[in-house]
Parts: C-alpha cells; sequence; structure tokens
C-alpha cells in the first residue's frame, strides 16, 4: 500500500515539474493535458491516504438554507440602502448564516433582470441595481426594487449618506438583542472606527455612542444628498422605461454599443 | 510606414502601464530597451520567442492580498480612506463626495474623467472627493498609453491627489524602502498624466499635487495607515527620461534599414519567425546589459547571455566595472592584470593597478 | 568591493569555478549550529508558511502552517518553533566563567553560545519580523498565546538585531558568509541565489561552477532558498494545497501542503549544511575568538535580562539608544575590517595596495639602537625594510604589524624602496629587546598604518538627558494591551 503511495508521490512531483516547465514555455495545451494528470495523481493518493486511514468520520449534514436571494434580500433589508456585495455578505456573517459567499452573489443581478424581462412585476421583489447619476447601474452595488426610486439612485454624496445610514441600522438592530453576536459587534466596530467620534481606538464599539456620531455627521450631508437624489430620481423617471429603471440605462447601451 | 511600425511589425502597439513607464528610468543607457519599448514591441513575447523567458512571476497569494487590500480600504464608498484624509490633511466634515468613474462603462471612463476633473478643476468646491477608478493616459514616442491610478482625490487644499494603495506593510513607521521607492515612482506616472490632462484641459498643471497618498497596511494588521509622498524627484526622473525617448530618431538613425523585431504571428498569434533571425536582429541594437535588469526588464536573459558570449564586464555589476576603470572586457581586463596585453593609451594607470594587484594576490595564494 | 576582489571575479569568471578571497575563516562556526530555513507566505510581513530547522544535518524538523491566513495557526508554527529553538538556546546559559577586567567588577560570561545560520538577508529580516509581531504577545489576557511565544519573539529580535553588528557571528547569512570568502564569476546581485553560490563555490563533479550556477537559477531544480517561494510553486502546487485544507483540514490535508513545503524546503536544508561545511574547510582567523567573545559577552547579557523580567525590546529606539547604537555598529565595523585584515594576508594585500600597508624583507637591523641618556634612555630598535609594494609611508607614520602583537614602529626615512623603521612597541621592558621582538636581516615582514586605535565612542548624554530637539527624554518603554492584542492580520 505505501510503496504505491511512494510511487504516486514521484509520480505527482514528476508531473509537476513537467506542468510548470509547460507553463513557462508558454505551452498552453500541454500544460492542460499534464494538468489533467496531476490531477488523477493527486486523486489517486489522495484516495490511497484516506484508505490506509480508514477511519474519517462523516461530516454533519448542513441545515437547510434560504435561497441566496431570500438572504440576500434580508440583509439589505437590515441595511435599508443599496449595499456592495462585500457589505451583504458581512451582515449576513454577522447576524445570520455564515453561508453566504460573495461569489454566489456576481451574476445575481443579472438572473433577477433576465426574469424580470421574462415576466415583470411577477415576483414581489427584485434585487436590482442602485443608478448614478449617469443613470448607469452603479457598479457593485444592489438594491431592492420595492424601494422608493430616491432610496436606489446616487448623488456624489450618497455613498457617503448611505455608508453611515448603514452603520446605523445595524448599530440599532444590534442594540435590539439580548446577545449581540460577536462578529456583529466586529463589523460595527470596524464601521465606526471610520465614522469621527463613534468608536475610542480599537476598543470595540458601543451602538448607542456609534448611532449618535454616524447621525451627526449624516446631518452635514442629508439635505444636499436628497435635493441631488431627487433630481436624479425625477430624471431617471422621466427617461427610462421600467426595466432600465430598475437595472439602468447604460447596461443596454454599454453592452449593445449603441451609445 | 513609420519607421517604429516596421521594427514592431503587423501588431499594435503593447501599451505601457505606469510600472513600465517608471521602469523605463531604470536603464535610461540602453539603445535596445529605448528602442523597443518606443516601438511598443511586447518584450515579455519576444523574451518567450527566443526561449529566454525573464524569471518573473507574481504568486497569487500577492494578488489576493493586494487586492483584498485595495477593497478593504476603498469599500464603503472609500470610508476608510476618508478617514486617513480627515486625520492626514484635516479635511472638512462636508468633503465626502464619490464617484465611481468606472460605472460609465470601460469605454468611457477616459472621456468621463477628464470631464469630471474638468469640472472639478473649474467648480472647486461642492464636487467630489474621491474618483475610484479612473482612466488617465500618457503618450509615449506617440503611443497613448492608459493609465489607471488606484483614486484620485481632490480637495485636499483645493488640489487633487494621487492615492497609491500597496499591500506592503508599514512597520512601526518603516516600510522596506524599495518598495516605497517603486510606489513613488509609479504614483509620479500618474501626477505626471495628470498634469498633462490639466494643461490638456487649459488649467493649470500643478493642480495636480506632488504630493501623493501611499496607503499600506499598518503592522501585522489590516488597518490602512496613510504617508503622504514627495515624488518631485521621480517626476523629474522621469520627465527626463520621456523627453529622451523622444529622441528615438537618432536611435533609429543608426538602425540598418530593414531591420525589424517582427514575431511574424500566424492566424492564431503563434510566432513563426526563427528565433535564431530575431536573436540576429536584436544584435543590431546594442544594450548596456546591468545585474539589475534581471528585476526590471523582460529582456534581461537574452542580454545577460550576449553579454556572456561577448566577456563583457558588465556581468559582474557595476560595482566590478567601477574598480576596473571601466575596462569593458573581461579578457581585456585580465590580459593587463597578467601582463600579457599592452595596455592601450590611456589605460596605463590601470593596467598598472591591476598587475600589482595580480602580483599581490599570486604572492598571497602561493 | 576591492580591486583585487574585482579581479578574483574576473578570473572566476574565466576558469567557470570561484576564486577564494580570503585565506582564514573571519567568522566564528559553531561545533553544533542550528540551522534554520524559513518561508514566508507571499505578499505578507510575517506570514510564517514552514521552515527546517535543526542541529543534525539527518534530522531536520519541519514545521508547516497549512493555512497561513489562520492566525491560531500562525502562533502555533511560533510556539513549535520555540519548541526546538529555546531550548537549543537555553542550553547555552548554564556553564560560566568569571571574567577578570582592569578597572571593574568582574563579570559571568557564557563558556559557549547559539549560533543560528540562515540562508541570506531577507530570512535574517524575516525573523526579525517574526520576532515583532511575536515579542509583545501575552500568556494571560484578551488573545493569549503559549507562553514560549513571547519569548520566542524577544530571542528572535536580539538575534536579528546582533546581526547587523560587523563580525557578529551568532546569527548569520549563508550567502553572506560564503560572500566573504569567495568571488564568484557572476554579479553580487546573483550571489544572493544561495543555490548559484554554492554551485560557482563547489560545483558537482564534472560541472563547471558557472553551469551549476546556471541550473541553479531554474525554480524547479532549485527551490528558492526563501523566505520568498517561488511563484509558480505559489500558484500551481502550494495555493491548491491550502484551499484543499481550507476545504477540509483533515490529517491528509496537513500532510499535503507538509509535502509541498519538503520539496521546496529540503534541497536548501542540504544547501545550507554545504555550505557550513565549506566554511569549515577553513583555517579560523587569529581574532575570530575575540569577536565570540564579544558575541558571548551580549549573549550573557540578554540571557541577564530576560532573567531579570525586563520588559520587551521597545518598538522604536530613542533618540539617544540610536545613536549610541549607530556609534557602536560604526566602531564595530572600523574593528572589523581592521581586525581582518590583521588575520588575513590577502586582505591587507588591499591596503598594500592602495598604500596603506607595505611587506618586504628585512635588509638591516640593529636591535640595540637607543636614544637619550641615563633615565631616559629609550630602546629603539632600527629595521631596514625593502619593499616592491607601490606606495610608502610619510616618515613620522605610526604602524602596526600583523606578524607581531602590541608591535609598533615609526617610520623615519624613506629611502627608494627601503624603508627604515623606528620600533616604538612591543619590546619589553628590558635593557635590551625581548627575543623575536626585533625582525631580523631576511625576515618577511608586514606593516601597516592601519591600527586598532579608534576614536572612542562619541559623548552622548545619558537617554534621560536627551535634548528635547531630539524628542526629549523617552519615556521608560512599557509595552501595552494594544501592543498584546495587536492583530495579526
Amino acid at each position: 500500500m505505501s510503496e504505491s503511495l511512494d510511487a504516486l508521490e514521484l509520480r505527482i512531483a514528476e508531473l509537476r515539474a513537467r506542468v510548470r516547465r509547460a507553463v513557462r514555455e508558454g505551452d498552453g495545451g500541454a500544460a492542460r493535458t499534464l494538468r489533467g494528470e496531476l490531477r488523477r495523481a493527486e486523486k489517486a493518493w489522495d484516495a490511497t491516504v484516506t484508505a490506509e486511514e480508514s477511519a474519517s468520520a462523516a461530516p454533519a449534514p448542513e441545515p437547510p438554507l434560504l435561497p441566496i436571494r431570500e438572504q440576500v434580500h434580508r440583509a439589505l433589508a437590515l441595511l435599508g440602502v443599496p449595499a456592495s456585495a462585500r457589505l451583504i455578505v458581512a451582515v449576513n456573517d454577522a447576524f445570520f448564516s455564515r453561508a453566504l459567499r460573495g461569489s454566489q452573489l456576481t451574476s445575481l443581478r443579472r438572473d433577477e433582470e433576465r426574469s424580470f424581462r421574462a415576466s415583470p412585476y411577477a415576483r414581489p421583489y427584485y434585487l436590482c441595481a442602485a443608478l448614478t447619476d449617469r443613470l448607469s447601474p452603479a457598479r457593485g452595488l444592489l438594491a431592492d426594487s420595492t424601494w422608493a426610486s430616491e432610496r436606489r439612485v446616487l448623488g456624489p454624496l450618497s455613498p457617503r449618506v448611505d455608508f453611515l445610514v448603514s452603520a446605523v441600522r445595524i448599530a440599532e438592530h444590534l442594540a435590539r438583542l439580548a446577545e449581540p453576536p460577536p462578529g456583529a459587534l466586529r463589523l460595527l466596530t470596524r464601521m465606526a472606527q471610520n465614522i469621527p467620534g463613534a468608536a475610542e481606538g480599537l476598543a470595540p464599539a458601543d451602538p448607542v455612542t456609534a448611532i449618535r456620531a454616524a447621525w451627526a455627521e449624516l446631518e452635514v450631508h442629508r439635505a444636499a444628498d436628497a435635493e441631488q437624489r431627487a433630481e436624479v430620481a425625477a430624471r431617471a423617471g422621466r427617461q427610462l422605461s421600467d426595466v432600465e429603471g430598475l437595472f439602468g440605462a447604460a447596461t443596454m447601451s454599454t453592452l449593445r454599443g449603441a451609445c | 510606414m513609420n519607421r517604429l511600425d516596421a521594427l514592431r511589425g503587423p501588431v499594435s502597439a503593447r501599451p505601457h502601464d505606469a510600472r513600465a513607464i517608471a521602469a523605463l528610468a531604470a536603464n535610461p543607457g540602453c539603445a535596445r530597451r529605448a528602442l523597443l519599448d518606443a516601438a511598443g514591441v511586447d518584450k515579455d513575447r519576444t523574451a518567450r520567442h527566443l526561449g529566454v523567458p525573464a524569471p518573473f512571476g507574481r504568486s497569487q497569494f500577492a494578488i489576493t492580498r493586494g487586492n483584498a487590500f485595495e477593497a478593504l480600504v476603498k469599500e464603503n464608498g472609500c470610508a476608510g480612506l476618508l478617514r486617513l484624509l480627515r486625520e492626514l490633511f484635516g479635511l472638512a466634515v462636508e468633503e465626502v463626495g464619490y464617484q465611481d468613474v468606472e460605472s460609465v462603462g470601460a469605454h468611457l471612463r477616459h472621456s468621463h474623467t477628464r470631464a469630471l476633473i474638468d469640472r472639478a478643476a473649474r467648480e472647486g468646491e461642492g464636487t467630489a472627493v474621491f474618483y475610484d477608478h479612473p482612466l488617465l493616459s500618457l503618450e509615449i514616442a506617440g503611443h497613448t498609453s492608459y493609465l489607471e491610478p488606484d483614486v484620485v482625490a481632490f480637495q485636499l487644499g483645493g488640489r487633487f491627489h494621487i492615492v497609491e494603495i500597496k499591500s506592503f506593510a508599514v512597520i512601526d513607521g518603516q516600510a522596506a524602502p524599495d518598495k516605497v521607492a517603486a510606489a513613488a515612482r509609479q504614483a509620479a506616472v500618474y501626477v505626471l498624466a495628470l498634469r498633462t490632462l490639466l494643461t490638456d484641459l487649459g488649467h493649470d498643471p500643478r493642480l495636480a499635487s506632488h504630493e501623493a497618498v501611499l496607503v499600506c497596511p499598518e503592522n501585522f494588521t489590516n488597518r490602512p495607515v496613510a504617508t503622504s509622498l514627495d515624488v518631485r524627484r521621480q517626476l523629474a526622473v522621469l520627465r527626463r527620461q520621456l523627453a529622451r525617448m523622444t529622441e528615438v530618431d537618432r536611435l533609429l538613425a543608426e538602425v540598418p534599414d530593414g531591420l525589424t523585431f517582427d514575431l511574424a504571428p500566424d492566424g492564431d498569434g503563434v510566432p513563426t519567425r526563427p528565433a535564431r533571425e530575431l536573436a540576429e536582429a536584436l544584435s543590431r541594437v546594442p544594450a548596456r546589459y546591468a545585474p539589475d535588469c534581471l528585476s526590471t526588464c523582460d529582456m534581461c536573459m537574452f542580454c545577460r547571455s550576449e553579454a556572456r558570449e561577448c566577456g563583457s564586464t558588465d556581468l559582474l555589476g557595476r560595482q566590478v566595472r567601477d574598480r576596473l576603470g571601466g575596462v569593458s572586457g573581461m579578457a581585456e581586463a585580465l590580459g593587463m592584470a597578467e601582463g600579457v596585453l599592452t595596455p592601450a593609451e590611456g589605460q596605463e594607470e590601470i593596467a598598472l593597478l591591476l598587475r600589482t594587484a595580480e602580483r599581490l594576490r599570486q604572492e598571497c595564494l602561493r | 568591493m576591492s580591486v583585487l576582489a574585482a579581479l578574483a571575479r574576473l578570473r572566476a569568471a574565466r576558469e567557470g569555478v570561484a576564486q577564494p578571497i580570503a585565506t582564514v575563516r573571519h567568522c566564528h562556526l559553531a561545533s553544533r549550529p542550528m540551522v534554520l530555513v524559513p518561508l514566508k507566505l507571499a505578499g505578507e510581513a510575517a506570514a510564517p508558511l514552514g521552515a527546517v530547522v535543526g542541529t543534525d544535518p539527518d534530522h531536520p524538523r519541519l514545521l508547516v502552517v497549512p493555512q497561513p491566513r489562520d492566525r491560531d495557526l500562525r502562533f502555533s508554527f511560533a510556539a513549535e518553533l520555540a519548541e526546538v529553538l529555546l531550548p537549543y538556546v537555553e542550553g547555552f546559559a548554564g556553564a560560566t566563567e568569571t571574567v577578570e577586567r582592569r578597572g571593574g567588577e568582574p563579570y559571568e560570561r557564557c563558556l559557549d553560545a547559539p549560533q543560528i545560520l540562515v540562508p541570506n538577508r531577507p530570512a535574517v529580516t524575516f525573523l526579525g519580523l517574526l520576532g515583532r509581531s511575536t515579542r509583545f504577545r501575552r500568556a494571560d489576557g484578551p488573545c493569549p498565546v503559549h507562553p514560549s511565544v513571547p519569548l520566542l519573539g524577544r530571542w528572535l529580535t536580539y538575534f536579528a538585531d546582533r546581526s547587523h553588528r560587523p563580525g557578529s557571528s551568532l546569527l548569520l547569512a549563508a550567502t553572506e558568509a560564503l560572500s566573504t570568502h569567495w568571488a564568484t564569476g557572476q554579479s553580487a546581485l546573483e550571489d544572493a541565489n544561495l543555490a548559484a553560490l554554492v554551485g560557482w563555490i563547489d560545483p558537482p563533479e564534472g560541472m563547471s561552477g558557472a553551469r551549476a550556477a546556471e541550473e541553479a537559477e531554474d525554480p524547479l531544480l532549485w527551490p528558492p532558498a526563501g523566505p520568498a517561494t517561488d511563484p509558480g510553486f505559489d500558484n500551481e502546487v502550494l495555493a491548491p494545497a491550502v484551499r484543499a485544507y481550507e476545504e477540509a483540514p483533515s490529517g491528509h490535508a496537513v500532510e499535503r501542503v507538509a509535502q509541498a513545503l519538503r520539496t521546496q524546503l529540503e534541497p536548501t536544508w542540504r544547501l545550507m549544511w554545504r555550505a557550513a561545511g565549506l566554511l569549515r574547510a577553513l583555517p579560523e582567523g587569529g581574532r575570530v575568538g575575540e569577536r565570540w567573545e564579544a558575541d558571548r559577552g551580549s549573549f550573557t547579557r540578554f540571557v541577564e535580562r530576560l532573567a531579570e523580567n525586563g520588559p520587551p525590546q521597545a518598538r522604536r529606539d530613542g533618540a539617544v539608544g540610536a545613536a549610541a547604537r549607530l556609534a557602536g555598529l560604526e566602531r564595530a565595523q572600523a574593528g572589523y575590517e581592521v581586525q581582518r585584515a590583521y588575520d588575513d594576508p590577502l586582505i591587507m594585500a588591499e591596503y598594500r595596495l592602495t598604500g596603506e600597508a607595505f611587506a618586504g624583507t628585512v635588509t638591516a637591523a640593529d636591535p640595540g639602537h637607543a636614544e637619550g641618556e641615563g633615565r631616559s634612555r629609550k630602546l629603539r630598535p632600527l629595521v631596514t625594510v625593502k619593499t616592491a609594494d607601490p606606495v610608502q609611508p610619510a616618515p613620522g607614520t605610526v604602524l602596526g604589524s600583523p606578524d607581531r602583537r602590541g608591535h609598533a614602529a615609526e617610520v623615519v626615512e624613506v629611502a627608494g624602496d627601503e624603508i627604515t623603521l623606528k620600533i616604538v612597541k612591543g619590546m619589553g621592558r628590558g635593557r635590551t629587546p625581548a627575543p623575536g621582538s626585533v625582525p631580523e636581516p631576511g625576515e618577511r615582514v608586514t606593516y601597516t598604518s592601519l591600527t586598532g586605535d579608534f576614536p572612542s565612542s562619541p559623548a552622548l548624554p545619558d537617554p534621560e538627558l536627551t535634548p528635547w530637539t531630539h524628542g526629549g527624554p523617552p519615556e521608560e518603554y512599557v509595552p501595552g494591551d494594544e501592543e498584546a492584542r495587536e492583530e495579526w492580520a
């Protein structure tokens, strides 16, 4: 048994060297073929080793999960403003489950748009885009289609305003919980460190202090931001079709090269 | 057809990124490199086709770490960066505007950057503080290269600042000097591109500050820390080097007629030019190899083996060559040391020194 | 780089094999050194990936971090390294000798000290950073670590600091130690590759050094000696293995990472012992023992500092501390250079070439020559030396000689290639010179203006008197919770 392990290890080492040589020589085809062989050898090695160890416990079955779009929706509902995949995952990790990964969100917006185009308004909500002041979809941000248009469009001040609002919402949610999860407190602390007066050094943030500090800065930007957002929203209402209103104008013109 | 296009062959010129442009200043005396870069030849591909690729490579761990740190600094509308700039420059609390230039779509990024910078320069207050994913351009020997600084920040004292986000750590206030120097050289490229844009738009180029902002992780954490980086010297070096590149005509005048570095790619882009012929063509333009090339130039392995064949003292490093009084051939220097070669005029002194050194060495090793 | 060393490089290039630039060994080599080859994760300041460590060439201990981004695993790496390193280091603390000194209290000094060998300077830097990231940790409080971790941090910091001192051998970088003794036919930059350097010095049978060095540049044949890994290895071997561990952190996932790292570390482990063997084969220089004594003294003081429960080394030196440190390094550098020249004719030849030394044969001697009368009569033997060396010293210059300890002579006259010297020191107290203290005709001698008298350290104020222009007196360093809790990203 162990003899075949030794042989496999030798073969693996040799294949690795050959793969890397092929890669360095720019021979992509050969590299792929060799990688295939390598993977098979590694699999055989894994199998042999496992067979030798034999006693390995089967992993516990995962509890049933909410569909991805519902997990995202739940996080967005907590935040109340357009958010990046990163923040959505962080909120989900902090308050709900740790099962959502950033990579699962990459095609979400496109899937939602396809579904909307096929049968508009068939679902109670869509995970849609936030729109820039040029009415194009803002990169990487997700929003909820049921939100008022002013909430889903962005002026130059909106990223800061929305960040402050998210911090407030997270702090409020945290304050409501009898036993705040440590991950959530870490998330709030990290955000509060970037808000003047919201956190002291590296110490865990206090939700009430964080809310007060975030509001103090929000007061500075809120009126100007609301005005800019109203203007963009009005323009979007006049110029965009339903689908563009949710998923952005430039998507089509950019992708189809007609601008 | 343009001479440079003829050198490159029927492929489009390879654009330079900031790193490549900064590297142009690394070995200014090398005619081979100057011509290859001016013509936009893909040096990496060329070296590979010759069978001597440069020993460069980036680990995916480093790439992942770099991307993750940049994302962290920029998340939530650059909230982390904003805090650093508030601390570093005393930025007013109202100044929080953020524009993601990339949201207009790739093909409009450059013109959108231009429009936003123009507006900011004209209107001053009330415009965005951050321009994320901007796209600038710089003309290098007749070709436009597009450049992507991490962030351009405005409104720090009414000026634009280039922000460079790097994932090497600043530990107890100190960072690896070579990495800081490389960051400063890159930032200088962006400052120059931004100044060129401002000049084009009819604004004062000095609106683009020579103080870049370097953002790095602090100690062993992910916490970003910002430092102001004066890039005046790097700007001056870069300007001088780019000015020399416009003297490429002088270099071209010495290039034999019909010379080309064309790889003659077939329909699938696979080079068909015999490697030996290509090597022959390259050797018609003199290089100035130095061991430093091993970390900066794609052609390094080719030039090193050429220097070996010629027995050049360049191989041993600049320090050795200086010690040998600039004698360029190894055999020549050894010949003088062993007294079998009569020194040329002006070499008597170094020859005497080498002979004495050789005598002392022999005496001690007897 | 001297002209002689440049010449040696030329010859090495022509012969295809490294050439000696020293005739004796200028560093101490312990009878039982500890070899340590660390690897770090690309893109991180001080994230350990793995290491081989040990004192027995046949039994390296392999340490592995299966997921280098996991801070707990990093601390267990530090604890494991401590398990190997601390017993070795502490093993030297027990046996001491009492050293008497003129005008001072006698003190204790360890009879021997540990010696750690690493491949190159970046490995030293890495150990320094690993020390920095662990020495403030605490075994209690918010983020507890194993008690050995902060202790390891303090030792690593000590070794890395000490290795900046010219002539110290407590922590040696193999590439540097080898480059002090051999010149290769490539550039100093390329000498930083341990495999290439050893290839030049000791090529395999039937292969030229140049060819061996070329082969050593292929990371597939000779993985880099660390701490940076080959990017190709990272992307194609390590990353999938780490990912597999992440998905299922089982024993065999760890073994897969370990196996991958072993392929990268084992060749370097063998190279390190070859490098140690090459150095050991050289006869030790006369003043190496003296410098090792200083190392032993320094080591003893650090052991005492730990025993007294002193605080860990500060994050930054205060102004006076920094200036004193710099002055100390400069003195050590000057002393090291003189000692090497006195120990090694090939190094002295560099000074002969620049006129700071000469060698020749004694043509005449007047050992009984004296100056003054009666009580003020002083023995001043005269010696005439004939030399072929290029530059000759001015009359009145005081010279030392590597041939005789405590010997000093003054230049009286230079006539053509003959130099007359007056011996002023080292003849004993008698009316006639002690036997052997005056060179005899026909003897081969070397004299140099290079002497061991160095300007003493500039008078620096005590730390508590630091002028305000230099930040005022430093606050006594007391590491706070912040350092103890400092995150490891």
